[in-house]
């Protein structure tokens, strides 16, 4: 893919743009005086163009989980603006939230914790579906057995608990449930992690497909720079809050500005580096 | 497996339990307030399989009892005729589960003779029945307290874990007033508060409604940490994310923790409570007459010469180890299940 | 170390406070007072028990009765008894030190069994003597201790062994000092030996549990590898270890302990806070009942920061807090 592509789908108005974003975490032991002051976003100004992946990246700690909660409207931000197709979302009441909520939607890094044990793959799939009223009954199951289809796996084993499935189809199962909704916008949280190579690039080509059938927007937060030179087309680097450096994937992660991005590129072999830089390049 | 046939035999052996207590007036030989007046503290009827003529019988049979003029409360038995001891029996009528007018008995002997398994009491009335009655009492106030209190420290439980912050503080605080305080005292304290003079009944709910109150807080603790625990899941994280409510949270993925709690905790407080009912009515507080209660039978105990000279008045406190013991043998087999992780 | 402690003691006062509070208001929702048996009573004109009434202060609003009540505590009085016709403080003081005679007796006798009990099965966990002895502490644990009361009582009444009730002979009066201590003795054995068999099954699991868990720990394992005889290690080694939650066990069995002595004191006749308490109860003698509720808590307050105490000695863990 060459470089004009990306640049022609980044003249589109952004899907989700965040501005000033702060949000603050105060942990206080019961009955002392000490307290625990974590800032995990501190001053978050991004953009995400549409149908392309945004990929944000950063030691942990460094906020990424934050963000992604704040953006899927499990958090609210202590300060600052979301908007989501040019609307203010930060500051919704519970019911235009519940609409919006079938647009945005995340898929967790551990699968097996996300999907709970005790319901079936169908239930855990229809379960979004269901809250949101859009199915009932038969329907239900007619939809999670679609579904299944889609991400790879056999509707048959719609009755299986989900610790009878490998990771790698977890997983499928957890994208699959994540787009029951059919939702816009897809943020991955370190997804990908704790899956061994093969299934890894299994998973990456089923998102793939699913971008190109679905019309997805990906953000990924990862600490896999291979992967986010793999995938992304966009990069953001978070440090402590910050976001420290964003642009085109090629131009972060070939030629990056900040110190603390260099650093994080030079914790990966060099060799490795100049091979994906390379690579970028040639996308 | 033999844990599972250990949890089988001690779960059948406390239902047998219940059943005979629930099927009371069946039971029952008499009704539990007849009076003998003829035989006040008669001990328990001998039970014969050979006569006096030294033949076998396959049927056991008593003799008729009679007073002897040797000693007050003394009694012979009349060894002219043998009643054998029938099953299912025509006797005085009972009403089952309050609707159904019944006459049958479990078992029987024709008139005159009678028979006390468990003696009788300063009115000749038949111990065994009263037992059988005073545990529907003592029972049915343990079990149904246990009810309440598994009701409201579920409700707070969930609640106080599943908001967190100042309302868990503020629960848990509470809770710890309840934890830390003697419950007898508790129990005796509350009770004064409350009005003397009232009808059997409503004295029966209102000390199931105290007794039940009063024991929330040790469920609610423990209810709060599962919730808690469940709360933390991720896959609660990604309902949220689904826009689902609190309650359909707490519904699908927060409750189905909680149901082998609850199930442990029912068996752990329910001889408490029913022990606790016993006090109460022992000391006098219970729902009172006519209604026999374990505790008031057990009442007759504390004047001395009950104590000394008529042992089957213990009877009552037999029928409530046995009960306990029933419950706390299941209690045990749950305790090993949960310890090698099979519930 | 301090600081903790005074963070409990401030809680155990706020406790004391609340529950006094509590009380206030059970009898601000109670229907019913003192008097109402007086009103059952046709010779006595309504006016009087009004004025009764007005006179014990009870037709004024709770706040103030609540005050009143403070005022009274804080004079040493702890308000005033109706049946008794004294200040509660002078009925509580001689109940409350029988109770405390009576409870502590027992906390230490039972523990003292407790714990070589259950540092000894526990030594012997999964061997025939491991289950005989769990089976035994089942059964004595279904057995309540109403029952445990009753039948040691008739035991003791038909073999003329002991006394069988109340705290003292008809002649302790005329007795000597030693013999007044040795009827003491004999009047305690009863209602201890109730309360001691009622709190040994859930002690004896407890440090059995407790010792289990701690003689599978490596430094344990270690010492034994050194070759430390099997007493020393036991009590030298791993019981401190399994103390922490042992001690947190004794704060929280007073509680039981009480409940248990309200019991055996009214069955066996002892003079303590229990028959007190029944006694108040039932003629809904309120000021009585608040300050018997409050001796107990008193103690149970007590125990608990012994407890505390203890633990703050004992694991030096809790002082870096």
């Amino acid at each position: 893919m060459g470089i004009e592509p990306a640049v022609q789908r980044a003249v589109k108005p952004a899907l989700v743009k965040a501005g000033r974003l702060c949000k603050r975490y105060v942990q206080r032991a019961p009955f002392s005086r000490k307290k625990f002051i974590v800032d995990a976003l501190v001053d978050v100004d991004f953009e995400i163009v549409p149908g392309c992946v945004t990929a944000v990246v950063g030691e942990s700690g460094s906020g990424k989980s934050t963000l992604a909660a704040c953006l899927v409207m499990l958090e609210k931000p202590d300060a600052g603006e979301i908007w989501f197709e040019g609307r203010e979302i930060s500051r919704l009441g519970h019911r235009e939230l519940a609409q919006l909520r079938s647009k945005i939607q995340l898929v967790f890094q551990d699968s097996a914790g996300a999907l709970n044990p005790r319901f079936s793959a169908a239930e855990i799939i229809s379960e979004p579906l269901m809250i949101q009223r859009q199915d009932s009954g038969n329907q239900l199951r007619t939809r999670a057995c679609e579904l299944m289809e889609e991400v790879g796996l056999c509707a048959d084993w719609a009755d299986r608990h989900p610790l009878e499935f490998s990771g790698g189809q977890r997983q499928r199962l957890a994208i699959a449930r994540a787009i029951a909704l059919n939702p816009s916008f897809l943020i991955l949280d370190e997804s990908l992690s704790g899956l061994d190579l093969s299934t890894q690039a299994q998973i990456l080509n089923l998102l793939l497909d699913l971008q190109a059938s679905r019309g997805l927007t990906y953000l990924l937060i990862s600490h896999d720079l291979g992967l986010v030179g793999q995938f992304a087309d966009f990069v953001a680097v978070m440090h402590q809050g910050r976001i420290v450096e964003h642009g085109p994937r090629q131009q972060v992660l070939g030629n990056p500005q900040h110190e603390h991005t260099r650093n994080l590129l030079g914790s990966v072999q060099t060799l490795a580096s100049n091979f994906y830089a390379a690579q970028a390049g040639s996308r | 497996m033999q844990r599972k046939r250990k949890l089988v035999s001690a779960v059948i052996f406390l239902c047998s339990l219940h059943l005979a207590i629930l099927l009371a007036g069946f039971v029952a030989p008499t009704d539990p307030t007849a009076q003998n007046r003829d035989f006040p503290f008669a001990p328990p009827t001998r039970i014969h399989f050979v006569d006096a003529q030294g033949h076998f019988h396959l049927r056991p049979f008593v003799y008729e009892s009679a007073s002897s003029p040797d000693g007050l409360y003394q009694y012979h038995d009349l060894h002219e005729h043998e009643y054998p001891v029938h099953l299912f029996v025509r006797g005085s009528e009972y009403k089952f589960a309050g609707l159904l007018t019944c006459q049958v008995h479990l078992f029987g002997v024709d008139a005159p003779a009678q028979i006390f398994l468990a003696g009788t009491d300063t009115y000749g009335r038949d111990q065994f029945s009263r037992i059988l009655y005073g545990g529907q009492m003592s029972v049915a106030a343990g079990v149904l307290a246990t009810g309440i209190s598994l009701l409201l420290g579920l409700v707070v439980g969930c609640i106080a874990g599943y908001y967190g912050s100042w309302i868990d503080e503020s629960v848990m605080r509470l809770a710890e007033l309840f934890l830390v305080l003697p419950w007898l005292y508790l129990l005796l304290a509350v009770r004064t508060f409350l009005p003397l003079h009232i009808t059997p009944a409503a004295t029966f709910f209102l000390l199931i409604a105290v007794i039940g109150t009063i024991g929330w807080a040790r469920p609610a603790r423990l209810i709060r940490g599962v919730v808690l625990s469940a709360r933390s899941r991720k896959y609660v994280a990604a309902s949220r994310g689904f826009g689902a409510s609190d309650f359909h949270i707490l519904r699908r993925h927060v409750l189905p923790h909680t149901y082998g709690l609850l199930l442990t905790q029912a068996v752990l407080l329910a001889p408490q409570y029913i022990i606790a009912e016993v006090t109460l009515s022992f000391f006098g507080l219970g729902a009172g007459e006519p209604m026999p209660s374990w505790g008031s039978l057990l009442a007759n105990l504390q004047h001395y010469n009950v104590m000394v000279s008529y042992w089957w008045m213990f009877a009552p406190a037999l029928a409530l180890v046995l009960v306990s013991f029933g419950y706390l043998a299941v209690a045990n087999v749950f305790h090993e299940q949960l310890q090698s992780g099979s519930i | 170390m301090m600081r903790y402690l005074e963070r409990r003691l401030v809680h155990s006062v706020l406790l004391l406070v609340g529950v006094s509070l509590s009380c206030f208001l059970l009898t601000g929702l109670a229907p019913g007072s003192f008097f109402d048996e007086m009103k059952l009573n046709p010779q006595i004109s309504p006016g009087t028990v009004a004025a009764l009434r007005s006179e014990y202060g009870l037709d004024q609003p709770l706040p103030w009765r609540y005050g009143r009540w403070m005022k009274s505590v804080l004079r040493g009085e702890w308000g005033y008894s109706f049946a008794y016709n004294s200040p509660v403080k002078n009925l509580l003081v001689v109940r409350a030190c029988n109770t405390l005679l009576l409870t502590s007796l027992a906390m230490i006798v039972a523990w003292l069994l407790a714990v070589p009990l259950g540092v000894w099965i526990a030594n012997r966990s999964g061997r025939w003597q491991d289950r005989v002895s769990m089976a035994g502490t089942s059964l004595l644990f279904a057995v309540p201790e109403l029952v445990l009361a009753l039948g040691l009582l008739y035991l003791v009444v038909r073999t003329h062994v002991l006394p069988a009730g109340g705290m003292t002979s008809a002649e302790f009066e005329r007795l000597g000092l030693w013999a007044k201590i040795r009827d003491l003795a004999a009047h305690l054995v009863v209602p201890t030996t109730v309360l001691v068999l009622g709190s040994l099954p859930i002690l004896i699991r407890h440090v059995r549990g407790s010792m289990i868990e701690v003689l599978q720990a490596p430094f344990v394992q270690a010492a034994r590898a050194h070759g430390i005889g099997r007493t020393r290690l036991l009590f030298r080694y791993a019981l401190p270890a399994a103390a922490n939650p042992l001690i947190s066990l004794f704060g929280l069995s007073v509680a039981g302990l009480l409940s248990g002595s309200l019991l055996v004191e009214v069955i066996t006749g002892w003079p303590g806070l229990g028959p007190l308490l029944l006694e108040a109860s039932m003629s809904r003698d309120f000021y009585l009942v608040t300050g018997v509720v409050m001796a107990s808590t008193f103690f149970m307050v007590i125990g608990s920061l012994l407890a505390d105490v203890m633990l703050v000695v004992v694991d030096p863990r809790v002082w870096t807090d």
